[in-house]
């Protein structure tokens, strides 16, 4: 939507202070920023090379060779980074101490409906601003057989341990075991956190089947990878099936005690990873969890899932250009005394770097309902929602994040429009993240 | 049905616990350090490399494919220094393979070896992407090579006993080669007029071939690491150039043009394009691979022979 505001040659003229934007962005926000971005960053826009070229021009350069300089400039479209998803580490001084970092993530949002019915926990679901969470990750080496790894979630009204897990380094014949709380391998979104996310809400699909937090419990996963020629690998784990957050087609809200091996969560997962050629990557992966419900004796959900992930990045490209399209989708079955209920969830994207710095993406997302759910009354019939970001990074470490949604949700006669302008900054030394 | 099993679950057991006697598997991240691990280790191992020449070593994938080679291997080999930590240590953690953990013989740390340069005081990310412990691009450096191999050398015969003589004649006789020619292009780029060892270079990762070629680096394409250049601190480059007289601009081949194209235009720097490491597919051996980055600097600042 924001898109549609500029024109090519304003947006060709931002390109050249992206910080100018960044910053207008996100002290603005989007309902403000409409009209100020144009007007707000055409005086910046046009004070910088002026002060620049006074500040810089030790050898009197003239007007047609700073324009030259301009357009070299825009050629190479700025150089940093185009996947947040690899900040580096900064500290030497941490060589002993866990490596530690915080990232905050607020976002400013604007709805046509005061309750936009959002799912996921830390989405911008308020009208105006909104502190998604700060997170403060820890990881560290534990002793030559186990790291540990922490993710601690601050809100504006409490603290949640979000994961906190131990896993093995060195089990024999390609084995991995991890214990603690953590997010259970379920498709790609799913064991993965916000600052990651390639969208600044969780898709429906994760709220609707596991719940605001996705699936998580305490437990322990065992991975085994396969003594393949190519990536295969398999993980198991079993964990508790309550929490309203984070088990809502299990227990959910009811904590009953566990009595036999069937009243906990089983989660398993299959992934394969197939490197087609140095630019092009295509990771599958199938997904399945059963566990107990909360509507009767012995009565269980299960949701079987499959997910694609195609990524195209040539390796050799100066403007680190990159796209990849992400598709899930599950299947839910919940046994309840004399039926089985059944709906779907899934969604598609793809997202670009299109330019250094710069990031486009576009989502779709359905669901489905069963009428007159009696263990999930809020869905009971379809729902649609789209969403196109497009987002800056000034560097690895911050990104500012421009994302306009429309849901449609069949049970209601209007469609909710969003609009929603995210700011995320990392600092400290966090980790790689998977592929 | 329980003797099926049974065997079954054996087998299992077996295929996943077998380690059938084989060559030391070596696998290095860089390819300049594969290169130099392959001939130091010699016939006695098999050596992987995870990233091309091509890639910026800064930002590469963490591709799963990745982990099958850190589970295999004896011997990691990386450049250190943060230069990986974008997409390494997941993958690392990952391989389930004890014998590659960081402090463990497996891990080789090449920046543990060589003499650091451009170690920053104070780090604060204001100053752009800084390598905390200091500049990590010293694969170019003959001299840190010469340490390097002596130092895999040590590191190879402490896991292979049985040929560690012939890992360190291998590095000695490497670490001579190199050092021989380190000295032979200082003296070829000492007898240029000072003028001609003025340079541009776009990254900040050219430093450690600066020292070794008594060059003078004058500016940064970039003016910070890792931020990108906009037209006032072009301006400035194109001022300093000018102002100090520097004859070329280096940079990888895997960093943009444009900015430094213009430049260059305006100034008459003419450009050194150099690989970002030796070629290690194509068996390239690091010698040559210097040896052709020192002649690329020295027709771009001296001018085509």
């Amino acid at each position: 939507m924001l898109a549609l505001v500029f024109t090519t040659a304003q947006i060709g003229h931002l390109l050249h202070y992206p910080l100018a934007v960044a910053l207008t962005c996100a002290s603005l926000g989007l309902a403000v920023a409409r009209p100020a971005l144009a007007q707000g960053a055409g005086p910046a826009a046009d004070a910088t090379p002026t002060s620049a070229a006074a500040d810089a021009t030790p050898a009197g350069l003239s007007e047609a060779e700073l324009k030259a300089l301009a357009e070299g400039a825009a050629a190479d479209a700025s150089s940093a980074p185009a996947a947040p998803a690899t900040p580096q580490a900064t500290s030497s001084a941490a060589l002993s101490n866990p490596a530690l970092s915080l990232i905050l993530d607020t976002a400013l949002a604007g709805y046509s409906e005061g309750k936009p019915l959002l799912t996921g926990g830390h989405d911008p679901k308020r009208n105006g601003f909104n502190l998604q969470q700060l997170e403060l990750h820890a990881e560290s080496s534990v002793d030559p057989y186990l790291t540990l790894q922490a993710n601690i979630v601050f809100a504006q009204f409490g603290v949640e341990v979000e994961e906190m897990y131990a896993e093995s380094l060195a089990l024999p014949g390609g084995l991995q075991l991890k214990a603690g709380q953590f997010l259970n391998a379920f498709g790609r979104i799913n064991p993965t956190h916000l600052h990651s996310w390639s969208f600044a809400d969780q898709p429906l699909m994760i709220g609707k089947f596991f719940g605001s937090e996705g699936s998580r419990g305490l437990g322990a996963q065992l991975g085994w990878l396969l003594p393949l020629p190519w990536y295969v690998e398999i993980k198991a784990a079993a964990t508790d099936a309550v929490g309203a957050c984070c088990a809502r087609s299990l227990l959910g809200g009811n904590d009953l005690p566990v009595r036999s091996p069937a009243d906990v969560a089983y989660t398993g997962n299959l992934k394969t990873f197939l490197p087609l050629d140095e630019d092009w990557s295509l990771t599958l992966s199938t997904s399945g969890q059963a566990g107990p419900n909360a509507s009767g004796n012995g009565n269980r959900s299960e949701i079987l899932g499959g997910d694609l992930y195609l990524r195209y990045r040539p390796v050799a490209d100066p403007e680190r250009r990159h796209l990849s399209l992400q598709v899930e989708h599950a299947v839910r079955a919940r046994q309840v005394p004399g039926r089985s209920l059944v709906d779907h969830a899934g969604y598609a994207q793809l997202v670009g770097a299109l330019a250094l710095r710069w990031e486009l993406g576009v989502r779709t997302e359905w669901t489905t309902g069963v009428a007159g759910d009696p263990l999930d009354p809020d869905w009971t019939t379809n729902r649609q929602r789209h969403a196109a970001q497009l987002t800056f990074y000034p560097s690895h470490f911050s990104r500012v994040r421009v994302q306009a949604t429309l849901d449609r949700p069949t049970w209601r006669s209007e469609p909710i429009w969003g609009a929603v302008v995210a700011l995320e900054a990392l600092i400290g030394a966090h980790g790689s993240h998977g592929f | 049905m329980i003797r099926t099993v049974t065997l079954f679950a054996l087998g299992l057991a077996a295929t996943m616990l077998a380690v059938p006697a084989r060559a030391l598997q070596v696998v290095a991240t860089l390819p300049s350090l594969a290169t130099l691990a392959r001939e130091v280790a010699g016939p006695h191992a098999t050596v992987e490399c995870l990233l091309s020449p091509r890639q910026d070593p800064h930002y590469a994938d963490a591709r799963p494919n990745l982990i099958l080679s850190l589970n295999r291997a004896d011997l990691l080999v990386v450049n250190g220094l943060e230069l990986e930590v974008g997409w390494l240590p997941g993958l690392v953690r990952q391989a389930r393979n004890p014998k590659i953990q960081t402090g463990t013989p497996g891990y080789f740390d090449a920046s543990l070896h060589v003499l650091r340069l451009a170690v920053p005081g104070r780090v604060d990310r204001a100053m752009g992407d800084i390598h905390p412990g200091g500049n990590p691009h010293f694969h170019w450096d003959p001299r840190a090579a010469a340490l390097v191999a002596v130092a895999l050398g040590k590191s190879l015969g402490a896991l292979d006993p049985a040929h560690a003589a012939d890992y360190t004649k291998n590095a000695a006789v490497m670490s001579a080669r190199f050092k021989a020619l380190a000295h032979e292009w200082t003296q070829k780029f000492a007898a240029l007029p000072e003028a001609e060892r003025k340079l541009v270079v776009y990254h900040d990762s050219l430093v450690y071939l600066v020292d070794w070629l008594g060059l003078k680096q004058v500016i940064t394409v970039e003016p910070r690491p890792g931020i990108p250049p906009d037209p006032g601190h072009l301006a400035k480059v194109v001022g300093t150039v000018r102002t100090t007289g520097a004859k070329a601009l280096a940079q990888e081949e895997y960093y943009p043009r444009g900015a430094s194209d213009q430049v260059a235009k305006l100034t008459g720097l003419r450009m050194a394009i150099v690989p970002g490491g030796a070629n290690f597919g194509s068996g390239q051996r690091f010698d040559d691979y210097v040896r052709g980055l020192a002649k690329t600097l020295y027709e771009a600042l001296h001018g085509a022979p």
